[in-house]
């Protein structure tokens, strides 16, 4: 944190800095066009025979950028906009999320995703992750249970309160000590669901621990559950609603995210079990006609897009089933919908009795 | 009552072959143009002689040349041509007249008595004629085709004109005409370099050499942009021999740092010269002109306006305040210099692209194209964070690198002069990546796998985050 030494990573990462400032310098001094070349990274693509490289974390081509384009250059201009920034929070110990570096200069970036963009192709650069650079992000994920951890110094004791949620801490590399008497951990998309948890007091009557990046979850609250499971090694299940959305979340929790391709071994949970919805729970478990809402044509598109991933075809063919189940109905659910029949019918009923099916099957 | 029309154009002709002679001779010499018109103001005549002493003239030279007796009705002239010539080594000073209404040979030259030069050696020819009308019509053409010839930067020949209205000083006008002897290239300077010259002082002098250089552009002359180009044909080909140059003459008036009252049309004049006289642009070069590339120099070629051989060509979307000149010559070095072959379309585009381009290596960021231009945008911007890069690092030594690498000495740099400096190389690069060819733009050949085939399994990457996410990561 701020008035501390930089440490040894920050110290040679300002070095590569200053080699790659260095040698654009020469390259225009000697009249040279620089070229930046920048690993392309990816976690999917959709070749149907899936006989690809995806699933390795290896880059897969380059892209190199020079001033001949204007895309190009303009890639070009934003990361060393960006790049100027972290040089100055790394020389300084000082932290900014990617927001705060956004609304430096707003219009000359003109949109978050410019940022991002340019954070990424530093860290692919400089083959670090964002938190290297002092980029943070404003922590969005939840976390209660059977866990006790501390970040940056400060106790977390969940055991405490069992169903009060903490905030997913932003700064997980500061993570230690990490003591955990759960038997499994839960990953629950939304935080109305995580609050219905809480208030069923879902964890005084199980030993685990329960995550939510609310919504799609963000890079904070991906690699909390990554370290986890490295620490603890338990087993991962996922809750979700049954649409194409839901399942888009659980992928990102399973296999990662495109855009953050080039960091997928930190972020991703490798093992983690869907554990519902599925369409075929809409009648094992007597959902409402009401509660099935038919697929709108996006949904169906982007379905059908998923459909094609080549990591469904390779690890996850039963998801892939599912998945085509759904299409095939032509209809969602969310997960309270499970929740008609007695509203604590999910931490009484379907979700213990799911896990339990998961454990007892091989 | 006026001279008319056919008259002025045989008179070029005559002028030109003057001073094709005066050229060849390679020695000091002098052509005189008298035009002296009679007194009586009703049916006036004029008496034009044209003298020279260049090397004696080949009578081949008058083959062609025709001028009708009568034009529309009108009396012209009693087609008569008296030519005096004689070559250095020669005894005698020969006279013919030719008839130039006759087209049979045989009666249309007629050898008259010779005078003995009793050994003195000289060359030179005297070639006169009397035309009816007044003497107006003819100064101003003879004048613009001397400011052209001026441009090719002839050292050795002089010119001047003598125009008599009557007997007393007061109707005689004599106007000298010679190149500046100030900024001339020397003797032994290619036709290239003189072109380049002559063009110059043109520009300089807003195209009239009788005026006096503009005081206002004359002391600037570092903000002309200039380049030339050259192009011959194969040896192989069946047409040799020919040389195409090209200059291209560009001044920007915002440049300038006093304020020239010259208008500036915007309007580009090509001065065309075949074989070292000034003459109207032939068709090749005029589809050659429509048909370069110009878009590729950030140029935008609007209309191209002929009169009379006088070519000029518009641009869209043009500064008012910069203007283009351009001279091409065409030329074989060789005596009598008629029925040679012309340029093909190809040479004079050739010509003028070489011109373009050595414009555009000379000055960084001059001629771009639009596409490049687009890339230039971003260029102050870079530079601002490149600079900012060396000053905002803690790392003194590294900073010192950086800045000896861009020539500057730490100790007393500005931080503006070296963004100035960045972004001066960067458009350097920029136009350097314009014209280098565009071979490393090919895809590299994939080794394992077709690489078509690989781009359709890419999802749009930006689809996933606008779908769902806000932006979370």
């Amino acid at each position: 944190m701020e008035g501390k030494f930089p440490s040894p990573e920050t110290t040679h990462l300002l070095q590569r800095i200053k080699e790659f400032s260095r040698s654009i310098v020469e390259d225009l001094a000697e009249g040279k066009s620089p070229e930046i070349s920048i690993n392309r990274f990816r976690n999917y693509c959709m070749n149907p025979e899936a006989d690809c490289f995806c699933s390795s974390d290896k880059p897969k081509g380059q892209e190199i950028l020079t001033f001949k384009r204007e895309p190009q250059t303009y890639r070009i201009d934003m990361l060393l906009r960006v790049l100027l920034i972290v040089q100055q929070l790394l020389q300084e110990n000082r932290h900014a999320s990617k927001r705060d570096i956004y609304y430096m200069h707003p219009s000359a970036f003109k949109a978050q995703s410019v940022v991002d963009r340019a954070i990424g192709d530093i860290c692919i650069l400089f083959q670090c992750s964002r938190f290297n650079l002092n980029v943070v992000s404003v922590g969005n994920g939840l976390v209660m249970g059977w866990l006790k951890f501390r970040e940056a110094g400060r106790k977390f004791d969940c055991l405490n309160s069992l169903n009060t949620a903490f905030p997913v801490p932003v700064l997980v590399e500061e993570v230690e000590d990490i003591v955990s008497l759960a038997e499994y951990i839960l990953v629950v998309e939304k935080e109305t669901v995580f609050q219905r948890l809480a208030n069923d007091m879902f964890c005084k009557m199980n030993r685990c621990i329960v995550i939510t990046g609310r919504g799609y979850p963000d890079v904070s609250t991906r690699r909390f559950l990554r370290l986890l499971i490295e620490k603890l090694h338990l087993p991962v299940h996922c809750l979700v609603d049954c649409d194409p959305y839901g399942f888009e979340i659980l992928a990102t929790y399973r296999f990662g995210s495109m855009q953050m391709a080039y960091d997928v071994e930190s972020l991703r949970a490798p093992d983690m079990k869907w554990l519902g919805a599925f369409p075929s729970d809409s009648e094992i478990y007597s959902v409402p006609q009401q509660c099935l809402l038919p697929l709108t044509e996006e949904d169906k598109k982007r379905t059908e897009a998923i459909l094609l991933r080549c990591y469904l075809k390779r690890e996850m063919p039963q998801w892939r089933l599912e998945l085509e189940t759904m299409l095939n109905r032509g209809v969602k659910f969310e997960i309270e919908a499970l929740s008609v029949h007695s509203l604590s019918f999910l931490s009484e009923v379907y979700i213990p009795s799911k896990i339990r099916r998961e454990v007892s099957s091989p | 009552m006026e001279i008319i029309a056919p008259v002025p154009k045989l008179l070029i002709q005559l002028i030109s072959s003057a001073f094709q002679r005066c050229r060849l001779a390679e020695d000091l010499c002098r052509l005189s143009i008298l035009l002296d018109q009679s007194t009586d103001k009703d049916s006036p005549i004029t008496c034009i002689s044209i003298s020279d002493t260049g090397i004696g003239c080949n009578l081949e030279e008058f083959q062609d040349l025709k001028c009708p007796r009568e034009f529309n009705g009108v009396k012209i002239w009693d087609g008569l041509l008296s030519i005096k010539t004689t070559c250095f080594s020669e005894d005698e000073v020969y006279n013919y007249h030719i008839n130039l209404d006759e087209y049979t040979s045989n009666k249309r030259l007629k050898r008259q008595p010779s005078q003995s030069k009793n050994g003195a050696k000289f060359s030179g020819t005297e070639v006169s004629l009397s035309v009816f009308g007044s003497v107006d019509v003819l100064v101003a053409p003879i004048i613009g085709m001397i400011q052209k010839m001026l441009v090719l930067q002839i050292l050795n020949v002089t010119m001047d004109m003598m125009v008599k209205q009557g007997a007393s000083p007061g109707t005689q006008t004599q106007y000298v005409f010679a190149v500046n002897a100030d900024k001339t290239p020397s003797f032994t300077a290619s036709n290239l370099e003189r072109l380049k010259s002559g063009l110059e002082d043109y520009v300089l002098r807003h195209g009239n050499c009788v005026d006096m250089l503009c005081d206002f552009c004359f002391s600037d002359r570092e903000h002309l942009k200039v380049g030339s180009g050259t192009a011959c044909h194969d040896e192989n080909r069946k047409r040799t021999g020919g040389i195409m140059e090209v200059v291209i003459v560009i001044s920007d008036l915002l440049e300038t740092t006093r304020q020239c009252t010259r208008s500036c049309d915007g309007k580009t004049e090509v001065l065309y010269f075949d074989n070292f006289s000034p003459s109207s642009i032939p068709h090749v070069a005029l589809s050659a002109l429509k048909k370069v590339d110009w878009k590729s120099y950030g140029l935008i070629l609007g209309n191209v306006n002929d009169k009379d051989g006088h070519v000029f060509l518009e641009w869209e979307n043009f500064p008012s305040y910069v203007q283009i000149q351009i001279a091409i010559h065409w030329y074989h070095n060789q005596y009598p210099t008629r029925q040679k072959n012309g340029p093909g379309i190809n040479l004079v585009k050739k010509g003028i692209k070489n011109a373009l381009d050595d414009l555009k290596a000379k000055h960084e960021g001059f001629l771009l194209s639009s596409h490049a231009r687009k890339i230039c945008s971003y260029v102050p911007d870079l530079a601002r964070s490149i600079a900012g890069l060396i000053f905002s690092s803690t790392d003194l030594d590294f900073k010192g690198d950086c800045l000896s690498v861009l020539g500057f000495q730490p100790q007393e740099v500005e931080r503006e002069a070296v963004e100035d400096c960045i972004q001066r190389k960067i458009v350097t690069v920029i136009g350097m990546n314009e014209r280098k060819p565009q071979k490393d733009q090919e895809a590299a050949p994939f080794l394992f796998f077709e690489g078509g085939s690989e781009t359709l399994y890419f999802e749009d990457e930006e689809l996933e985050g606008d779908y769902y996410s806000t932006s979370l990561e």
